[in-house]
């Protein structure tokens, strides 16, 4: 590790994981288009050298280590002030590290039908994007690698998507233009601002912008709330989520777990990195109502979740409730709240991507998605019910496995800074254990009838698709300290730069006395309830 | 400072008046003694044999157009050849340029067949080995009537 | 009676300074001359000497930006006509339009059976008059480089002879440019009223000076060259011909109408008002803002009904002259380095679009309707490819060039603090971003229920000829590279500021 470590500065390795995938889509376009299969290995090749990539960064990188790591900065449009800057940091760590491993699986997993070529040229460019917006350290790359990734998606979910696929294409689409159109301006604005302010050269450099924090408290305010309205489309918060349902439902399965899994995390992501970082008094300021909109994401997301007669959109509604959560603990404003929901982002990639995984095999053996139409499945497919299960109580929340990490933190923090939005939470929780049991008991329990009853169980490759997403969520519930330890420099400087920035702000700490330091005792309960 | 208009502002109230006046006068003073050839159209003072023909061939219209061009061409070189001598090289290579202008769309003009003559139906066939076999007659309100419907944008339903 | 006249003071001219003027109306004059004396040319010959024409422009340019830009700008012919960086930028996309339009010119005329030479003319005259419009250095000047510009486009709007959409718009733009014209014309009269010269640094020199105790009659000025220039660029509320005549003439013709005029009518608006009026930038302003806030909007919304894609690109054609006219509000150099850098990538992004728009409209260049072109993207992929470059880049999206412009125009408008009509711009280009996928959707997802009818619902397009080719992959190869390495294009347009010299 530490050889790998010193090693680093020499390679490249963020520009890397952006170009990896962006050549495979290359050859993936230059590649003959009657052979799909050579194609899909071009495709998984490219998609497991950038996995590589990552989990060499994640190996490499130094735990204890203050800043961003890894950097490289090249000139972009020089006279703008633009450069691709890159660099990693705890927050960003592990978002980088997920997406390298979900690729990988969303390719294997299906395969598109037709145009395959296409197919796998869009999925490999959107790995790109991806990858650039969780690496970018300047404001335009940032929003150039956000935008670009609308594109492949867009295609993805158009082309191979199901039955309403143009509809919810072009609602995905034009929805996120328009919520980050307004950011564009915003980014223009605070780098000219910035420029004013400090009599300097006119720059896009988010650490700069971030430290020297020269905007007026008033304009700042104004600023976040342009750069909010992207990240919350992206997110989506509340009353601007109904692309989801639409996106989620109409993609193919790989587009829904990329979806689920990556796409949603930008916005979260955007929040805690570009909203946090840049205008910590703004979000200071607004952090009542986003803490209200999570709530209410929370809670409508369960109960919408729970009159779903369609399992996909089911699925996708349990995405509104869970990211809910990722916003509350972000909004918390402390410790506990921002690694919980940047646990949170984690877990509901791997556990949500591995749900649409789930829906998608059973939608290729039965054709449908309706729950009416589904039942006792677990006589005739019970791996695939076992696997489901694992995946349904992570996604629950249960102790002992991924889920039930995150939410607990975001919990704990919210509960310090705002004691009564974490009672309210909680409360959905239950609801999530509701309507999640309640549709596996339809699926999977009672007679299986008709064609229910021969459904095919998981076959081998769809098991070591599988296998990767349950380990990791076995492991991350037992054992999240890695997860937290690389995690916890890189929030506590972001905790910190919120309480030196805004006037009076002290970070809630835990009136509990809960201890959730890598040495503390979380590993205890998590541990002893692994039994339950 | 308006008042150094004031005479033109004069002659023109003179002007009218003047013509006001000599048709009043002609009206009130002219005896009155009308006959067929009187009220007849003046055509030069022959009697007129025919009703005048409703359309005139093109083509006079574009001898008259070729006529323009040396009209202008003309108006130009009057004064250039009064003030040659002042704008010596200047002007030589300015009217140069003018004149290869004025001659090259004369050039074309003859080119095209602008002064030929004779049977309609020969002229019409130099014409159609020109231009092609069918010249349609210009009109409007064609443009943007089909595709102006706001008619079925391509998303149908909702969710 | 005839007095020897006096020896007269001449004005001094840089032939140097003239040559891709002299060029490109010296190669029009030959081309007509010779296409009237010899009976039978060569079908091939005006199109090629046309590009040559154009490519010569283009090489000829080269040595007058690097004398430019070390010697500084120069204004000869009694400061009449100036040469600076501006010029010769714009100089150079109107030579890369001719050839484009060229290029496109020979298959369509091809197909349709039209004969040929009066369309290269009259291309290479109205270059002429961009050229013209782009040196002006006197209000006189320019509106005789617009009226050479323009007449030449109202003919070749009407060429089409057997397609009666295109005699109409043709009329339609005449009558509707003539009026342009004249209020262009009364504007340059008031202006003149006012300041006491017709010649752009004299007229700056005498606003920047002087304290107008009255200034309506040159308010009025303003408002009437607005207006004029309003109507060459087809800024909303003088956009009403555009739709029409972009739809009516042919599709070649609109390619230059579309890249050619609009550079050489921006052109005309910075030297005016950035330049000359920079010194009353408070006064003008908010009359440009207002212009540019109706016209990204109104081209925007209206495009979204369409079902015509031609109509559609001539809406859009209209919001970019808003997004331009958002770098002219500016009233900066970075305001207007930027409207440079979005006319090159227009004049780019234009040729390609109506490059494919030629190619599918077929024989009798009537199949502009969005079902032409569904299902491109299975029977022409290569095609449709390259036309989903082009609109994704004239939505704006990242790593195209549209993308570039697009933010240099923000930027510009950002750095005035004219937030609100930045914030305004990018929503609207979300709105239009909807137009461009709608034509997306066609190409490429409503091509499985033709699968099973394929006799009876798709389109045949034929293959593209090799001129439209080459357009479309140099606009689509630079619309992509200028996306991820835009600094050339940027420095050059930086380089490019105009400035005024003389008097």
């Amino acid at each position: 590790m530490s050889v790998l470590a010193s090693a680093s500065p020499t390679f490249p390795v963020l520009p890397a994981l952006i170009l990896t995938p962006l050549f495979g889509a290359l050859l993936v376009v230059l590649g003959p288009r009657r052979r799909p299969e050579l194609l899909k290995l071009t495709a998984v090749l490219a998609t497991v050298a950038t996995g590589a990539l990552s989990l060499w960064v994640l190996l490499a990188f130094d735990a204890g280590g203050e800043g961003f790591q890894f950097a490289s900065r090249h000139a972009w449009i020089g006279e703008l002030g633009i450069s691709w800057l890159f660099g990693v940091d705890g927050i960003s760590l592990f978002l980088i590290v997920l997406t390298g491993i979900l690729f990988p699986i969303a390719i294997l997993a299906t395969d598109p039908g037709h145009d395959s070529r296409a197919y796998y040229a869009w999925m490999l460019v959107l790995e790109g994007g991806v990858m650039g917006v969780f690496a970018s350290l300047d404001l335009v790359m940032f929003f150039l690698c956000f935008e670009i990734v609308l594109v492949p998606m867009y295609f993805l979910i158009g082309r191979w998507g199901h039955g309403n696929r143009t509809y919810a294409a072009t609602k995905f689409f034009l929805y996120t233009m328009a919520g980050s159109a307004l950011m564009l301006v915003g980014i223009v604005s605070l780098a000219f601002l910035h420029a004013d302010a400090t009599g300097g050269a006119l720059t896009f450099d988010l650490v700069a912008i971030a430290e020297a924090q020269s905007i007026a408290t008033e304009t700042a305010r104004w600023l976040f709330l342009a750069f909010a309205l992207a990240f919350a489309v992206k997110v989506p918060i509340f009353p601007l989520h109904t692309w989801l349902p639409d996106a989620h439902t109409e993609a193919p399965t790989a587009g829904s777990v990329i979806l689920a899994g990556v796409l949603l995390k930008l916005g979260t992501y955007g929040f805690l990195r570009f909203g946090l970082y840049l205008f910590p008094e703004a979000t200071h300021h607004f952090a009542p109502v986003f803490l209200v909109l999570g709530v209410v994401g929370i809670v409508y997301g369960a109960v919408v979740a729970t009159m779903q007669k369609d399992l996909k959109r089911l699925v996708a509604y349990s995405s509104v409730a869970h990211l809910g959560f990722i916003i509350l603990g972000t909004f918390a404003l402390n410790t506990e709240g921002i690694e919980g929901g940047l646990l949170q982002m984690v877990n509901h990639g791997i556990s949500t991507g591995a749900l649409f995984l789930l829906v998608g095999m059973i939608y290729e053996r039965r054709r449908t998605r309706q729950i009416d139409e589904l039942g006792g499945l677990q006589k005739s497919a019970p791996l695939l019910a076992g696997v489901f299960m694992v995946v349904m109580l992570s996604s629950i929340g249960l102790p002992g496995l991924n889920g039930f990490v995150g939410e607990f933190l975001v919990l704990v923090g919210t509960f310090n800074a705002h004691r009564w939005y974490a009672v309210v939470a909680a409360g959905g929780v239950v609801l999530a254990a509701l309507y999640l049991l309640w549709a596996y008991q339809r699926v999977f329990h009672g007679p299986a009838e008709g064609d229910n009853a021969d459904m095919p169980d998981l076959c081998l490759r769809e098991g070591l698709v599988l296998a990767p997403l349950l380990a990791l969520i076995v492991v991350l519930g037992v054992y999240p300290k890695p997860v937290i330890e690389r995690m916890e420099p890189a929030v506590d400087a972001l905790v910190e730069h919120i309480e030196r920035h805004v006037d009076g702000f002290e970070e809630p700490t835990s009136r509990m006395g809960i201890d959730i330091s890598p040495d503390g005792p979380l590993d205890g309960p998590a541990d002893s309830e692994e039994g339950h | 400072m308006l008042g150094q208009y004031l005479p033109v502002v004069a002659l023109l109230v003179l002007a009218a008046l003047f013509a006001a006046l000599s048709f009043v006068a002609s009206r009130l003073l002219a005896p009155r003694r009308p006959h067929d050839r009187k009220l007849a159209p003046y055509e030069c003072g022959i009697i007129p044999s025919r009703e005048t023909p409703e359309r005139f061939p093109v083509r006079f219209y574009l001898v008259a157009m070729i006529f323009i061009v040396f009209d202008i061409e003309i108006i130009f070189f009057y004064p250039w050849a009064v003030a040659h001598r002042g704008i010596g090289l200047f002007g030589l290579v300015a009217v140069l340029i003018f004149s290869v202008a004025v001659f090259e769309s004369f050039v074309y003009l003859i080119g095209n067949g602008a002064l030929e003559w004779g049977p309609i139906a020969e002229v019409r066939q130099a014409v159609s080995r020109r231009f092609g076999s069918e010249v349609v007659r210009p009109g409007v309100r064609q443009v943007g009537l089909e595709g102006r419907d706001a008619g079925n944008p391509t998303i149908e339903g909702g969710p | 009676m005839f007095a020897q006249a006096e020896t007269v003071a001449t004005p001094e001219v840089l032939w140097w300074a003239l040559v891709p003027l002299l060029v490109l109306a010296g190669a029009a004059v030959l081309l007509l001359t010779v296409a009237s004396l010899v009976r039978r040319l060569p079908e091939w010959l005006p199109a090629a000497w046309t590009i040559v024409a154009g490519l010569a422009v283009l090489v000829s340019v080269v040595p007058l930006w690097n004398e430019v830009q070390d010697d500084g700008a120069r204004s000869f012919l009694a400061g009449a006509v100036g040469i600076d960086g501006s010029t010769l930028f714009v100089t150079a996309l109107l030579a890369v339009a001719v050839v484009a339009t060229a290029l496109l010119s020979r298959a369509y005329l091809t197909r349709e059976d039209l004969p040929g030479v009066e369309l290269y003319v009259l291309l290479l005259l109205s270059a002429a008059g961009g050229v013209v419009m782009a040196s002006a250095n006197d209000l006189i000047v320019l509106f005789l480089g617009l009226e050479l510009l323009s007449i030449a486009v109202y003919v070749m709007a009407a060429l089409h002879l057997r397609r009666i959409q295109s005699q109409e718009a043709a009329l339609k733009y005449f009558v509707l440019g003539a009026f342009a014209s004249a209020f262009l014309l009364y504007g340059i009269a008031l202006v003149y009223g006012a300041t006491g010269a017709t010649g752009l640094a004299r007229i700056a020199g005498y606003l920047s000076t002087t304290i107008l105790l009255e200034d309506g009659m040159l308010m009025a000025g303003f408002g009437l060259l607005l207006v004029g220039l309003g109507f060459k660029v087809a800024a909303v509320p003088f956009h009403a011909w555009a739709p029409d005549v972009y739809q009516g003439a042919p599709t070649p013709v609109v390619a230059w109408m579309a890249a050619g005029v609009k550079a050489a009518g921006f052109a005309a608006l910075l030297r005016v008002f950035v330049l000359t009026f920079g010194s009353w930038s408070g006064e003008w302003q908010p009359a440009v803002w207002g212009l540019a806030i109706l016209t990204v909007l109104g081209g925007s919304v209206v495009a979204v009904v369409q079902t015509d894609v031609k109509r559609m690109l001539a809406y859009s054609s209209i919001a970019h002259a808003g997004f331009l006219l958002v770098g002219v509000q500016a009233a900066s150099d970075r305001g207007t380095a930027a409207v440079l850098t979005y006319l090159g990538v227009y004049t780019l992004l234009a040729c390609g679009s109506f490059a494919v728009v030629t190619v599918v409209g077929g024989a009798g260049d009537d199949r502009h309707g969005i079902d032409a072109y569904r299902g491109l993207g299975a029977r022409r992929p290569w095609l449709a490819g390259a036309f989903a470059v082009l609109l994704l880049g004239q939505a704006g999206v990242p790593f195209t060039a549209g993308f570039v412009a697009k933010f240099g125009v923000i930027a510009a408008a950002t750095e005035g603090h004219s937030y609100a009509l930045a914030g305004i711009a990018m929503v609207s280009a979300a709105v239009a971003a909807f137009v461009y996928l709608r034509i997306l959707v066609a190409l490429y997802m409503e091509d499985r229920h033709l699968e099973d009818d394929d006799e009876a619902g798709a389109v045949e397009v034929d293959p593209a000829p090799w001129g439209p080719r080459i357009v479309i992959t140099v606009s689509v190869a630079l619309v992509l590279v200028l996306g991820v390495v835009p600094g050339p294009l940027v420095d050059l347009a930086k380089d490019a500021v105009p400035v005024l010299v003389g008097g």
